[in-house]
C-alpha cells in the first residue's frame, strides 16, 4: 500500500519537472490510453446523443404546423431599400409558405 | 543554408501582406458597391484577390513549419499566443451581437409591442432542430479530442477517422442551419428580432464553414504526413478555433434559442 502510493507519488513528481522546450504545449499532459476514452466517449455518449436529438427532431416534425395569419406590422417586414439581390424583394432564405412579403402571402 | 545562432524565424520578404491589405480594401469597397449600386465587379475581384492571398500565404506558412523547419519552439510560443489573441478579438467581435440582443430584448420597445420576442415575431422551437444542433456541436467537441489524442499517440488511422467525424459534423451542422434559415417564419428583414437573430447565428454559422475548412486543411495534411506526434501546431489551432465556436453556439442557444424564445 505504502509502497504504491510511493511509486505514484514519485510518477507524479517525475510528471511534474519543468518541461524543456515545448512551452504551453497540450502535449505534454497526455496520458497512454487517453485516444481510448475519447473514442469510447465518442460512440457512446456523443453518437448516441446526436441520434436521440434526431429522433426527438423527427418525431416532434410529425405534426403539423399553422402558418401565422399575415398582419402587415409596421415593425415587421421592413423595406428601407431593396436588397441587393433578385426583384430586392425577398429575403435571402425566403420561403412563399412561411415568409409573407409587406403585402401578405404571395400565395393568398 | 547559412549558419544561424538562435532558434528564431527570420521571414523572408512576402508580398501576401500587400496582396492581404489591397483585396481587404477591394471587399470592403466591393461591398459597399454591392450594398449601395448593385454594382458586384468589385466585390468579386475583392473576394477573389483575398481568397488568392489566403491560400498562398497559408501555403507559405505550411512550407516553412512543415519543410524548412521554421517552426521550434519559440516560434511555435509566438504561434500559440498569435492564436490565442486572435480568439479574444473573435469573442469581442461576438459580444458586439450579445450586447445588441441583450440590449432589445431585456427592455423591450413600445414600437415593437414592449416584450420579447416582438409582437408578430414566432421565434423557432429550442427543443426540437436548435437541441440537436447543440448534441452536434458537443459531439464534434468529443470527437476533435478523440483525434487530437490519436495524434498525439502517433495512431495516424484513428486520427483520420476522428478527424473526417469531425469534419462530418461539422458540414452536418451547416446543413440543418440552412434548412432552419428556410423554415423560419420571420426573416432578416423582421425589425430587431430578425436583425439580431440573423446577424448573429449567421456570423456563427460563417465560423462554423471557416472551422469546417481549417478541419479539412488539417485533415489532408494529415494524410500528407504534415504532423508528428509532438509538432502539429495547425491541428491544435483548428482545435481551439473549432471550440470556440462551440463555446459561441452554447451561448447562442441558452440566450437567443432558449431564453429569446
Amino acid at each position: 500500500m505504502a509502497a504504491a502510493v510511493a511509486s505514484r507519488l514519485s510518477r507524479l513528481l517525475g510528471r511534474s519537472r519543468p518541461q524543456v522546450g515545448r512551452p504551453m504545449s497540450s502535449a505534454a499532459h497526455s496520458g497512454e490510453g487517453s485516444a481510448r476514452m475519447w473514442k469510447i466517449l465518442t460512440f457512446f455518449v456523443a453518437l448516441p446523443g446526436v441520434g436521440v436529438s434526431m429522433l426527438n427532431v423527427y418525431l416532434k416534425s410529425q405534426k403539423e404546423h399553422e402558418r401565422p395569419e399575415f398582419v402587415a406590422y409596421p415593425h415587421l417586414r421592413i423595406r428601407t431599400k431593396p436588397f441587393p439581390w433578385g426583384d430586392g424583394n425577398h429575403t435571402l432564405f425566403h420561403n412563399s409558405h412561411v415568409n409573407p412579403l409587406p403585402t401578405g402571402y404571395e400565395d393568398e | 543554408m547559412t549558419h544561424q545562432t538562435h532558434a528564431y524565424h527570420m521571414v523572408n520578404p512576402s508580398p501576401w501582406p500587400l496582396t492581404g491589405a489591397l483585396s481587404a480594401f477591394l471587399l470592403t469597397s466591393g461591398m459597399i458597391m454591392w450594398f449601395h449600386f448593385y454594382y458586384t465587379t468589385l466585390l468579386t475581384a475583392g473576394l477573389l484577390a483575398s481568397t488568392m492571398t489566403m491560400f498562398q500565404w497559408w501555403r507559405d506558412i505550411v512550407r516553412e513549419g512543415t519543410y524548412q523547419g521554421h517552426h521550434t519552439s519559440p516560434v511555435q510560443k509566438g504561434l500559440r499566443y498569435g492564436m490565442i489573441l486572435f480568439i479574444i478579438s473573435e469573442v469581442f467581435f461576438f459580444a458586439g451581437f450579445f450586447w445588441a440582443f441583450y440590449h432589445s430584448s431585456l427592455a423591450p420597445t413600445p414600437q415593437t409591442g414592449g416584450h420579447w420576442p416582438p409582437t408578430g415575431i414566432f421565434p423557432l422551437n429550442p427543443m426540437e432542430v436548435p437541441l440537436l444542433n447543440t448534441a452536434v456541436l458537443l459531439a464534434s467537441g468529443v470527437t476533435i479530442t478523440w483525434a487530437h489524442h490519436s495524434l498525439m499517440e502517433a495512431n495516424r488511422k484513428e486520427s483520420a477517422q476522428a478527424l473526417s467525424m469531425t469534419i462530418a459534423l461539422g458540414i452536418y451542422f451547416t446543413y440543418l442551419q440552412m434548412s432552419e434559415y428556410s423554415e423560419t417564419s420571420f426573416t432578416i428583414s423582421d425589425g430587431i428580432y430578425g436583425s439580431t437573430f440573423f446577424m448573429a447565428t449567421g456570423f456563427h454559422g460563417l465560423h462554423v464553414i471557416i472551422g469546417t475548412t481549417f478541419l479539412t486543411t488539417c485533415y489532408f495534411r494529415q494524410q500528407l504526413y504534415h504532423f508528428t506526434s509532438s509538432h502539429h501546431f495547425g491541428f491544435e489551432a483548428a482545435a481551439w478555433y473549432w471550440h470556440f465556436v462551440d463555446v459561441v453556439w452554447l451561448f447562442l442557444y441558452i440566450s437567443i434559442y432558449w431564453w429569446g424564445s
